[in-house]
């Protein structure tokens, strides 16, 4: 058995509204001199330690983990899973 | 989103050729039964809507009350049981937003939310804790953020809404009657949306509600942001202070399909729009979508060319973006173009106005046995039964949910959530109590009756605080209309809520149809919401300190009607039985004589009988109060009835009294004379709520056992499962 960090990003999916992300570029950074930013997305990150026999089992438990215990809502975020 | 041949073949016999695809969507967003009411519009017309303090001007979206001294309440009630029910966050908050505009679109500024949630079994299901949970959030965040309380409503539980959720949200407004916006628009004016930018989300929402979830692709989530809307309402504020706004809708369902082409059908005018002009979230956006799209936060302005500078001030003051998409024409013509291309021309009269529907009704075979009785097993420990129903979810106290609202944010509340009915405090000196109520439970067993039991109660409610109704709101909510049987349940539901109305001559202000409420285990029991608003011309009913031997006496008639009751239900797990009637002339009598002792100042509290009868109703006194009673329960009035009717039984009208013993003669006095049947059956001493038949106990608990399990069970079961 192998020690995993994982992260787990939930964010919005494309073309549902980011209402924070959009009040963080428009009245923070493009309130500075920073006008080269055209787009912030906020995001939620969970960071899993997980022991299992390989990577790809270690992964498959993460997104069952995140599907079966509602840790996101699949009508609206989608979940992007990355083995540190 | 579609419409079905029939429609297809009628939309090109009243435009006489092939409509463009834009064109179809246009029509079949209004079509729907969301927006059209097709299958309920013939006969809510029954509904009474009138009434010397009832103020109607085209085109509003919600009802206005004249209150006097030149003030008028608005109201309005909305669900979003459809998008909560898939993300109950976001569909619950979207929900308050959409009614706010509501009241908005008046000219009014909202002043109060209430809302009314039902789930499946949180004791069991941990789904339905999941979307109770999150709904609550989601109304609790939306409704802080913009600074409006929270200030009541209702949550219940029932195995019929199974992986589905109502959400009910309604929301008082008010203002000066001058200020009201008249609406109306000449050829050239402007028509400005203002708020939030077009996405793609919600597309196809107004359908996706006219569908049921069985059927549908859950693509249609909104994400909600109150600071728009916080802004939105202060620029729409300031802008009707300026008089810059000649008429204003709230975008909804169907978005802008159906805000322009039902403002258009109002107001007798044509309005021709470029979807260009249209700000938009993301590029390349189809017209159909930007059309249809049902994005969050967005009014549509007609306003006077000459005033456009003012307003796009105020807009850029409170950064909110506003874009000129079109103008009024002559004629009645909806006129979507993209740059020159005309992609959608046609009669505002033919899209607003669905040809309406004669559904087949057919009374349903489950009535015929529905209120037999059954022999249920006896029962020999009440202390015991008592403790289980103050737990239950339906009757343990709701403060883990409203204790998340700010329901004080604007200091008008005088009487806060928990009560009653919460009351607030009106510029011209006077209070309005407002409360609202549902029984589905009742419903199921007798639709006209339990419907009736909803209005009476919530009328009740609001009595109790010392109010005199002054109009109502219905929301009629039930399954798949196309089943006969369904619009049975829905057109004995509406007859009456009719017949209740014009007795009482409580006009009927606005209300909400919702349909095709369906879940996997089929339809939802009927569930018709009544909310009632009630004025009070001097002091409200505040309730004041119970002293040990204050009496305690019931007015109202305790009858053999434990259909649909928790004790049914909760302890027997007994669907059926007696659904409990109003009669609507002791109903009057009661209402007006509990009105008039509470003006005249003679007693300290007033509470009604509701869930769990009787026994729940006088322990919710105790318990709130930190004060025990003896209650003998032989001087109940009413029918002989075995003790474990009397205590639990769900009968209407009828109401608890607290008062200094010194009271009682001019009390008596009072309820002699106008022949209401009463009794003083106990007295409140020490700390335990003890109820005894004829000297011998029956139910004996502490107040503080029983108080810890009636406060912390519902939080108890959503944090610990």
């Amino acid at each position: 058995m192998t020690l995993f960090t994982i992260s787990v990003t939930i964010e919005n999916k494309p073309g549902i509204s980011d209402p924070e992300g959009e009040t963080i570029l428009n009245d923070l950074v493009l309130k500075g001199t920073y006008k080269t930013v055209s787009k912030i997305k906020t995001a939620k990150m969970l960071k899993f330690a997980i022991k299992e026999k390989d990577k790809t089992t270690a992964e498959t438990k993460i997104r069952k983990i995140c599907d079966d215990l509602r840790i996101y809502n699949p009508m609206v975020s989608k979940i992007t899973i990355n083995v540190i | 989103m579609s419409l079905e041949r029939q429609e297809l073949e009628d939309l090109k016999s009243k435009i006489g050729r092939d409509p463009t695809s834009t064109e179809v969507q246009i029509v079949a967003a209004e079509w729907s039964e969301h927006c059209s009411y097709k299958s309920s519009k013939k006969h809510l017309k029954m509904l009474p809507m009138t009434g010397p303090s009832v103020i109607f001007e085209k085109g509003y979206d919600s009802g206005v009350l004249d209150v006097g001294d030149g003030y008028v309440v608005t109201a309005h009630i909305e669900s979003h049981n459809h998008p909560s029910a898939v993300e109950p966050y976001g569909g619950a908050a979207t929900g308050v937003g959409g009614v706010i505009r509501d009241i908005l679109s008046t000219g009014t500024r909202p002043i109060a939310i209430f809302n009314g949630l039902r789930f499946g079994n949180i004791e069991k299901d941990p789904q339905a804790r999941w979307l109770f949970k999150n709904a609550v959030t989601g109304i609790a965040d939306y409704g802080n953020c913009l600074g409006i309380p929270t200030i009541g409503g209702e949550v219940e539980f029932d195995e019929c809404y199974s992986n589905y959720a109502l959400v009910d949200v309604a929301a008082i407004g008010f203002g000066k009657k001058e200020n009201l916006i008249k609406n109306h628009a000449n050829k050239g004016d402007l028509v400005v949306l203002m708020g939030g930018s077009t996405g793609r989300d919600g597309i196809g929402g107004s359908q996706f509600a006219s569908d049921s979830l069985e059927t549908e692709d859950r693509s249609a989530v909104q994400i909600p942001d109150p600071f728009i809307e916080k802004l939105i309402i202060e620029a729409i504020m300031e802008a009707r202070n300026l008089h810059l706004i000649n008429a204003v809708k709230d975008l909804g369902g169907g978005g802008l399909s159906c805000a322009v082409s039902e403002t258009a059908d109002t107001m007798g005018i044509g309005i021709e729009l470029d979807v260009d002009k249209v700000h938009t979230r993301e590029p390349g956006m189809h017209p159909d979508e930007i059309m249809v799209s049902e994005s969050q936060e967005r009014m549509l302005i007609i306003i006077d060319k000459q005033k456009l500078k003012k307003l796009q001030d105020i807009c850029k003051k409170f950064r909110v973006i506003c874009s000129v998409i079109g103008h009024v024409t002559s004629g009645n013509l909806v006129h979507v173009k993209k740059g020159k291309k005309t992609f959608a021309k046609i009669s505002a009269e033919i899209i607003a106005n669905a040809q309406l529907l004669d559904r087949h009704s057919k009374k349903p075979a489950y009535l015929k046995s529905i209120q037999k009785e059954k022999k249920l097993d006896s029962i020999t420990n009440y202390s015991k039964i008592m403790i289980t129903l103050l737990s239950s979810p339906n009757i343990a106290s709701k403060s883990w949910v409203y204790g998340q609202y700010d329901h004080e944010v604007g200091i008008r509340t005088v009487v806060k959530p928990g009560q009653d009915a919460s009351v607030l405090r009106l510029d011209n000196g006077k209070f309005l109590s407002a409360k609202i109520d549902g029984n589905p439970k009742q419903c199921y067993i007798n639709p006209r009756e339990g419907a009736i039991g909803c209005f009476e109660e919530a009328c009740r409610n609001v009595v109790c605080t010392g109010a005199r109704p002054i109009g109502m709101l219905d929301h009629l909510q039930f399954g798949n209309p196309q089943d006969p049987e369904i619009f049975w349940t829905f057109l004995e539901s509406l007859k009456g809520i009719t017949d209740f109305a014009k007795f009482f001559q409580i006009p009927c202000i606005g209300g909400k149809v919702s349909l095709y409420n369906e879940t996997s285990l089929g339809p939802i029991k009927p569930t018709p919401i009544i909310g009632v608003l009630g004025l009070i011309d001097n002091t409200p009913l505040i309730p004041k300190k119970i002293n040990n031997s204050d009496c305690l006496v019931i007015i109202g008639n305790t009858k053999d009607e434990l259909g649909g009751s928790e004790f049914y239900e909760y302890i027997h797990r007994f669907v059926g039985g007696n659904c409990p009637k109003v009669d609507f002339k002791e109903s009057k009598r009661n209402m007006n004589s509990v009105l008039d002792i509470i003006k005249k100042g003679l007693i300290k509290v007033a509470h009604d009988c509701s869930k769990g009868g009787l026994a729940v109703a006088v322990s919710e006194i105790c318990m709130t109060n930190k004060i025990g009673c003896k209650i003998s329960l032989e001087n109940v009035p009413g029918e002989n009835l075995p003790p474990d009717r009397v205590l639990f039984s769900e009968s209407h009208s009828r109401y608890l009294l607290v008062l200094d013993k010194k009271n009682l003669k001019p009390l008596e006095n009072l309820l002699q004379k106008n022949k209401v049947s009463y009794n003083t059956i106990g007295r409140f001493e020490g700390n335990r709520i003890q109820f005894n038949v004829r000297k011998k106990s029956l139910i004996d608990l502490s107040v503080d056992k029983a108080l810890k399990v009636w406060m912390n069970s519902l939080e108890n079961l959503i944090i610990h499962g």
